[in-house]
């Protein structure tokens, strides 16, 4: 075996030594013949001419002896690909499109593949990950997108743990977001609070150091383990980072352990919210009586033999324990337990938008594909005659069909190869452009699973492209095609055809990705179209959260806000500030349970739920909403007044119908939580709190100094309020002109207090809408790449079927046709194959429609002006392409044309 | 190839040389030589078909060829049977013992 290989290697990389011995085996043959047959009494010339006869044909049996190693194969295979290149680049035109064209629609394709397989197809950094499961609750009445869950409450986490029996282990985490200092200027950074068991369930063991045990998060001990990241980006990647103290929200908190590259949880879509370090849960005893916030999750291992279906039936046994005990309060609440597998309730979200990048993508790479079919087709045309002069001196058709096909894989190798570069080139400098909504984006690279997908397409592709081609060279008959000269006349009929569907193929799906990318752009602008309710001009926010180890009273609370607000209304420039408790439209979900004075709910409706906003300062004036009646908040309205609200005006309107809604009564909670009520002094307009494309909501504002008064008996003594908001400052001046005085405000009461997403409103808002231009732009530059390659396909097929057709154009010329008929002749065979392709396209467009639904905002997958207007377009390109073509074949000199023969 | 009957039956000519070179090493035309003497002249080895099998046993390890002089002080390529050689050989042998008594027994039925 290895002496076979060893030889043959060397009879491949030195042919000479191996010809020579060859050579002197048969001399000798040859001389010990001679002299034999010389013993025998034969003269010189004789023995010498029999000699000769016996051996034979020298070059025949050199050949014989050269093929019976493997390596004789590998050789001609070697000589073909040096005939391939030989002959590509006699026509480096040809070879050039062909290898651009594949390496255009293997990269695209690669890229998004990569995306894809890091996203959806690579298994989860975790050990066994097949086996971890989440689990979440299910409310009744409230919308559980598209994980079909809201995760769980801080006390559930204890109850699950005790109480099911279908997990090996079960741990819960709460995402958190810190102050922190003690390395580097002070900043809010991501992490998490998660249960002890949670490293281990997850089988990740740390880089350095140690996980925090389940003795330390019961005894809220004050440990930390940090992320890869956080160790290189803080700390320099310092090696005696272990027992390191640093500072989180002002509290002092050991480093023990840091986790290994790559190691990411919770897996939550985007880069900027990552978790950066992990803490002991250990809830608070307030924490352990909130049971109507869900804050948390919940991942599991499922016992060995437990489906996720057994689990979930186990959990929803829990559930149900859980909602019995729920305090008097929540009695009408109803919950039930999902259960699913992590890695599915991970990528969910992101499945849609990839499998639509992919078909986008791949029809990109199919149109290509298509072109380079023609491609070769049209070069298996034009060399008829070559290819009949071969079959004619003997060459089989197996050996013409080899040879075809071996340059289409030498193109499509070379293809595959470049396409991979840009493929790496797109994704190394596309990344930063994927929208926040995808999950694992750190997961994302060049691997050898996407190099061999690569690598593997382009030669499917080649395969794929160059059969019909190869197999109509191998069938290329000599005789007829060496009488009519191989170029006049037209090219066979089945050949025509071909090429004519393939054509028609490339319109169609061209037109289908242009009709998506149409109604993409629609949709986008739709979404900026719409009002959000309030002005995003002019308009400047921050975050913040006061630490509560140095503002453990309200009155330090309260104080720091007054005190902002004070100060920022008399910077110059301003017009208005207000805080409020969350932002609109920016991406968050907040649901507040309410009961309306005198309303009686219609059947099903269990309870209403309205987006809760506790407001201080000016901040409808700064915000820009509009106050329709009643009046705004005073700074009358505090602690010690009567319990006041603002209701918009979708709430006005359902609940007191043709009634003044100014003086009714509503109050948080169910019917029967003890809850006080809250008198209705304002009606505002409708905006849009979570997000600019979501449905507008039912919105109750309050003042901030209200809402612990308006939680009733409810609240636990030492509850603080306001600790964390969000600052609206309505500027005269550009907003980002003003970020540097509103941090220096800030720094001027706490220096010690970092600000998080400080942006102008319009600058927040096209963030949130980035997701649906990635989409928008994606797919339309898809479309485009999509329609310049079918356009290209049309020009070449109709260029040379009208090159092919010369003579007779002439003969029509010399009979008396007018040019313009010749021109009509050309477009009318141009506009036929664009019509067909057109008419399935449309087809095509209308059954992916279920596709595109989910993807447009407003706008109907049958959208006429779309589907009109891209269809006229792909129509009218079409006919253009085939205009110059027709120009060249009337242009004809007929007297040329027919000499020329 | 030789005429008539001197084809020499299929497959066997790689036995025939391991046979031939069970006895002494030799070069390629002593190898067809005595095939044809000892076969009475029935079987004629000619070098188009003797010179690639022997370069394909080669290869596989049943033979070994090197250069050395001949009795006329010229220089030949002498081939010798290996361990791997005569393994082949005797199994090849048996294979054909089984084979000519199966054609026997049927010619004879």
């Amino acid at each position: 075996m290895l002496r076979s290989l060893m030889a043959g290697l060397r009879a491949l990389i030195r042919p000479s030594e191996r010809n020579a011995q060859i050579e002197e085996e048969l001399r000798t043959f040859f001389a010990a013949s001679v002299e034999d047959k010389l013993r025998l009494g034969m003269s010189q010339e004789n023995a010498e001419r029999e000699a000769r006869a016996e051996i034979g044909s020298r070059e025949m049996v050199r050949h014989n002896i050269w093929s019976a190693g493997w390596e004789s194969a590998v050789d001609s295979f070697l000589r073909e690909l040096r005939v391939t290149a030989r002959q590509l680049r006699k026509s480096p035109g040809f070879a050039a499109t062909a290898i651009l064209t594949l390496a255009f629609g293997i990269g695209a394709t690669t890229a998004i593949f990569s995306i894809v397989e890091g996203v959806l197809l690579r298994p989860l950094p975790f050990a066994d990950p097949g086996r971890l499961v989440v689990l979440g609750d299910t409310v009744p009445g409230i919308s559980m997108g598209s994980n079909g869950h809201i995760g769980v409450t801080m006390p559930q986490i204890l109850t699950y743990e005790r109480e099911t029996r279908g997990f090996a282990a079960l741990g819960g985490f709460e995402q958190a977001g810190y102050e922190f200092s003690g390395a580097g200027a002070p900043a809010e950074i991501s992490a998490a609070r998660v249960t002890a068991s949670i490293f281990a369930l997850l089988g990740v063991a740390p880089l350095m150091g140690r996980t925090f045990t389940q003795q330390e998060d019961d005894r809220s001990q004050q440990v930390t383990v940090i992320s890869y990241a956080m160790w290189h980006s803080r700390f320099h990647a310092d090696p005696q980072i272990l027992g390191r103290k640093i500072e989180l929200n002002r509290k002092t908190y050991e480093i023990i352990g840091v986790m290994p590259r790559g190691f990411e949880f919770p897996l939550i879509p985007g880069q900027s919210d990552q978790s950066r370090l992990w803490v002991p849960l250990s809830p608070t005893p307030d924490e352990l009586q909130e049971a109507a916030a869900w804050c948390c999750g919940m991942v599991g291992r499922l016992e060995p033999g437990v489906t996720s279906a057994q689990a979930q039936q186990d959990a929803g046994r829990v559930a149900q324990q859980i909602t019995r005990n729920f305090p008097a309060y929540m009695s009408s609440q109803r919950i039930g337990a999902k259960v699913r597998p992590l890695a599915e309730d991970t990528v969910a979200q992101a499945r849609p938008l990839l499998r639509i990048l992919f078909l986008a993508v791949a029809v990109v790479l199919f149109i290509a594909c298509a072109n380079l079919a023609g491609l070769l087709l049209v070069r298996v045309i034009r060399r008829r005659r070559e290819i009949a002069v071969r079959r004619a001196l003997g060459a089989s058709g197996a050996a013409l069909l080899r040879q075809s096909l071996v340059e289409t894989l030498a193109l499509s190798f070379a293809g595959g190869l470049i396409g991979l570069g840009l493929a790496a080139l797109a994704v190394r400098v596309g990344i930063s452009f994927l929208p926040e909504s995808l999950p694992r984006v750190e997961s994302i690279r060049l691997d050898w699973h996407v190099v061999l997908f690569a690598m593997g397409t382009a030669l499917l592709t080649g395969l794929l492209c160059g059969l019909a081609p190869a197999l109509a060279a191998a069938r290329t008959g000599v005789n007829e095609t060496l009488k009519d000269g191989g170029l006049t006349g037209s090219a066979s009929g089945a050949q025509a055809r071909l090429r004519s569907a393939l054509v028609v193929a490339e319109i169609a799906v061209a037109l289908v990705l242009l009709i998506a990318s149409g109604l993409l752009l629609r949709s986008f602008e739709k979404l900026r179209d719409v009002d959000p309710g309030f002005r995003t001009d002019h308009l400047l926010t921050a975050n913040y959260r006061l630490p509560q180890t140095q503002y453990s009273r309200q009155v330090a609370i309260d104080t720091f806000n007054s005190t902002l607000l004070r100060r920022l209304e008399r910077l110059p420039g301003i017009e208005a500030v207000g805080i409020t408790s969350y932002l609109p439209a920016s991406g968050m979900v907040r649901n507040s349970t309410f009961v309306a004075d005198g309303y009686v709910p219609t059947e099903g409706t269990e309870v209403d739920i309205a987006w809760p906003s506790s407001v201080m300062g000016d901040y409808f004036r700064a915000a820009g909403i509009p106050l329709l009646s009643g009046r705004l908040f005073s700074g009358a309205d505090n602690v010690k007044a009567p319990l006041v609200c603002i209701v918009n005006h979708m709430l006005a309107e359902h609940f007191w119908p043709g009634q003044d809604p100014i003086g009714k009564r509503l109050r948080w909670g169910y019917p029967k939580t003890p809850t006080p009520w809250m008198t209705v002094v304002g009606v505002m307009g409708n905006i849009k709190q979570m997000a600019v494309d979501a449905p507008t909501q039912y919105e109750i504002y309050q003042p901030s100094s209200q809402l612990m008064a308006s939680y009733g008996k409810l609240v636990p003594p030492g509850l603080l309020n306001a600790q964390a908001g969000s600052i609206v400052l309505r500027t005269a001046l550009p907003p980002d002109s003003m970020i540097e005085s509103l941090r220096a405000t800030v720094l001027s009461i706490d220096p010690q207090l970092p600000l998080t997403k400080v942006h102008s409103m319009d600058e927040a808002l096209s963030r949130t809408e980035a997701p649906h231009w990635f989409n928008a732009a994606l797919i339309s530059s898809f479309a485009a790449a999509a329609v310049l390659l079918a356009l290209m396909g049309i020009y070449s097929v109709i260029a040379f079927s009208a090159a092919m057709r010369t003579r007779e154009m002439a003969i029509r010329i010399a009979l008396g046709s007018q040019r313009a008929d010749i021109v009509r002749l050309v477009l009318i065979s141009g506009a036929k194959l664009a019509v067909t392709g057109v008419l399935i396209g449309l087809a095509g467009a209308a059954a992916a429609s279920n596709l595109l639904r989910s993807f447009l905002f407003q706008v109907s997958p049958f959208d006429l002006r779309v589907l009109a207007l891209a269809a006229i377009a792909v129509f009218s390109l079409a006919l253009l392409a085939s205009v110059l073509p027709a120009r060249r074949a009337a242009a004809v000199d007929p007297n040329g044309a027919l000499r020329g023969e | 190839m030789g005429v008539g009957n001197r084809e020499l039956v299929q497959g066997t000519l790689e036995m025939l040389v391991l046979k031939t070179l069970a006895l002494e090493s030799m070069h390629g035309y002593g190898i067809a030589l005595r095939i044809e003497q000892v076969s009475d002249g029935v079987f004629r080895v000619n070098a188009g078909s003797l010179l690639p099998a022997l370069s394909r046993m080669e290869r596989a390890g049943r033979i070994r060829g090197e250069w050395r002089s001949t009795e006329n002080n010229r220089r030949a390529k002498y081939y010798t049977l290996t361990a791997a050689g005569r393994k082949a050989l005797e199994q090849e042998c048996r294979q054909w013992g089984r084979q000519i008594a199966a054609i026997e027994r049927i010619l004879e039925a």
